[in-house]
């Protein structure tokens, strides 16, 4: 079963979700960021050129013009392959444990797992960010040594940043797994 | 008896020190206020006012009021804490000078304030301590954003050197369009309304309480004649050690420490004096309930909480002739003057230029109003960036329909975990 909304970002930017619920056990949760803008790409690199060409006429030299267009596409190819985070996916499997991808411009890839038994909670948590205050979602996770403890806190969707209405559904789905998860795991 | 710029009918006199646990009441109110408390001094450095900004919104939240507090960061201590009864403390990691007590750098600091305020939907700033910048900064910006504003004056300062004259200019600027001022005692009233030259009108009385329940007399442990001295031992506090025949207890750390430890050791007094030392503000009460007199010397105060713990455990009190005296019903009275100014609305920009201006003299009054004046303008330009339609509201967790008690079906479990937050 699979349904989408729309959600945005505290930058105000549009976000799209993704929900798709493979069984009880299992449920996927897709957040689409907006792609690069080609207002922002023709900004930057109007900036980037304007720079050069007042710097040309102050050292008249034209390698400064070529070095301009080579930095602005590498800087552009570095942007989309190590920056640009297309789609973010947490994929949260009962038994088995909690999956994030990020899916980059270029194509890229990255995972990271945390198998379930290193799971303690899953919560909203609310953080000074950048002259902002945002809230975000987060995986806690135990501590070998101490039972009651927190080893780490794993943020969740950190470059697509939705607004407390997206979380807040995210949140309630990952706590009816853990609860289900919970459940199951007490019984004998 | 009824008392200038309060309202309503007048306090009985009486001499028992009112009760100011929290959460005791959840009076309805017709008018629920969203304040936001701020200032320098809050835990964790321990003190008068601290204890006053911590003790303060536990009250007004048990009587359904939404509070939150904004503090500078102290050291490793930055982000959202939450204390007892869940109250929001705000450490906003904005640049700290000596002392624990920032420069007035007014402007970097409206992004993050503003985007406080819209969240949690404050209506008043209360500010506490004018030696505060942090309280100045906040005041500033709550005038511009159209906020009711709030002071609470705390200490007393002199007014003959040349440091005082400047601090006196601004608090002059700072308090020329404050809503209301609120004063400890009627001597700290006085100081205030000559240091900034304000309308009494617009000042009120409302001394601080101490809970009566933490400073109880011991009926078991009284011997004769012992005189207790707790305090900091600085120069303000005016503690010389004289050579008599009672047995002291001195309590306290200080500057003037050595000075008073050499006479017990030229006069062979060891022991009928005890030095004891920083004390923990716990366990003042058991160093307290050792003796039966209490001895203040201080040279300056604008109201002494110990002189009211001393008596509330049953000690007869000595004191120096300076201070207020204590009353009763803080909260209460707090909250009327809320109730006044929120009905008052806010001076409007060009009012406020013009006030500054005729009441502050003409060069701070020009530069400040220029200042105002840009502060508006970065507030402009801030509304557009980030417009306030995609601030989230604030989850609030206070009260007994806090988000945290709610019986959600599935949150239950995320609510019990303790919620620390880092700053990235």
């Amino acid at each position: 079963m699979e349904d989408e909304r729309s959600f945005s970002d505290i930058c105000g930017g549009r976000l799209a979700l993704q929900r798709r619920y493979y069984s009880p056990s299992c449920r996927e949760f897709c957040l689409s960021c907006p792609r690069l803008s080609l207002r922002s790409l023709t900004a930057v690199t109007c900036t980037v050129w304007l720079a050069a060409y007042g710097l040309f006429t102050l050292c008249e030299n034209s390698m400064i013009l070529s070095a301009a267009i080579f930095i602005t596409l590498l800087g552009l190819l570095g942007y989309l392959h190590f920056v640009k985070i297309d789609q973010e996916t947490l994929l949260i499997i009962d038994s088995l444990g909690i999956q994030m991808t990020s899916s980059y411009a270029s194509g890229k890839e990255s995972t990271t797992f945390i198998e379930m038994g290193k799971v303690k909670d899953i919560v909203i948590n609310e953080a000074i960010y950048m002259q902002k205050v945002i809230y975000y979602l987060c995986i806690l996770l135990k501590d070998p040594v101490e039972p009651h403890g927190i080893s780490q806190v794993v943020p969740v969707f950190q470059s697509a940043k939705p607004r407390l209405d997206c979380l807040i559904e995210v949140y309630r789905s990952c706590q009816e797994i853990l609860a289900h998860q919970k459940a199951t795991s007490t019984s004998p | 008896m009824a008392y200038k710029g309060e309202g309503g009918h007048g306090q009985p006199p009486s001499a028992t020190l009112s009760q100011v646990s929290p959460g005791s009441l959840y009076t309805r109110r017709t008018h629920t206020h969203y304040i936001c408390m701020a200032s320098d001094f809050f835990y964790p450095n321990m003190g008068g006012v601290e204890s006053h900004i911590y003790q303060l919104p536990q009250c007004l939240i048990g009587r359904g009021d939404k509070v939150i507090i904004v503090i500078h960061a102290y050291g490793n201590r930055k982000g959202i804490h939450y204390l007892t009864n869940d109250l929001k403390v705000y450490y906003v990691p904005l640049k700290v000078m000596y002392n624990q007590s920032m420069a007035m750098t007014l402007f970097h600091s409206l992004p993050l304030l503003k985007y406080i305020f819209v969240q949690e939907r404050v209506t008043i700033i209360h500010s506490h301590s004018s030696f505060s910048a942090m309280a100045h900064d906040v005041l500033f910006h709550a005038k511009t954003m159209g906020l009711q504003t709030v002071l609470t004056d705390h200490p007393l300062s002199g007014f003959a050197k040349v440091h005082s004259v400047l601090t006196n200019k601004l608090l002059t600027v700072s308090l020329c369009d404050t809503s209301r001022i609120i004063c400890v005692s009627y001597t700290s009233k006085e100081n205030t309304v000559l240091r900034a030259a304000l309308i009494t009108e617009i000042v009120s009385v409302i001394p601080n309480a101490v809970d009566p329940t933490d400073f109880t007399p011991d009926p078991f442990r009284r011997h004769d004649s012992i005189t207790i001295v707790v305090s900091r031992l600085v120069y303000r506090k005016g503690t010389n050690l004289k050579y008599s025949d009672l047995n002291f207890i001195i309590g306290g750390e200080g500057p003037k420490r050595i000075i008073l430890q050499e006479v017990p050791e030229r006069y062979q007094l060891h022991d009928r004096v005890h030095l004891l030392g920083a004390l923990e503000h716990k366990n003042v009460r058991n160093v307290l309930v050792q003796g039966h007199i209490f001895l203040n010397t201080s040279l300056t105060e604008a109201f002494c909480m110990v002189i009211m713990e001393a008596a509330s455990c049953g000690l007869q009190v000595v004191s120096t002739r300076v201070g207020g005296i204590p009353e009763v019903n803080v909260v209460e009275r707090t909250e009327k003057v809320y109730d006044q100014v929120s009905v008052e609305s806010v001076l409007p920009m060009d009012k406020q230029l013009d006030r500054l201006i005729s009441h502050s003299g003409p060069v701070t009054g020009y530069i400040f109003a220029l200042l105002a004046v840009f502060n508006f303008l970065f507030l402009i330009f801030l509304r557009w960036m980030a417009p306030d339609s995609i601030i989230d509201t604030g989850i609030d967790a206070t009260g007994p329909r806090g988000a945290w008690t709610h019986k959600c079906s599935h949150s239950k479990r995320g609510g019990e975990n303790i919620k620390i937050s880092k700053t990235r």
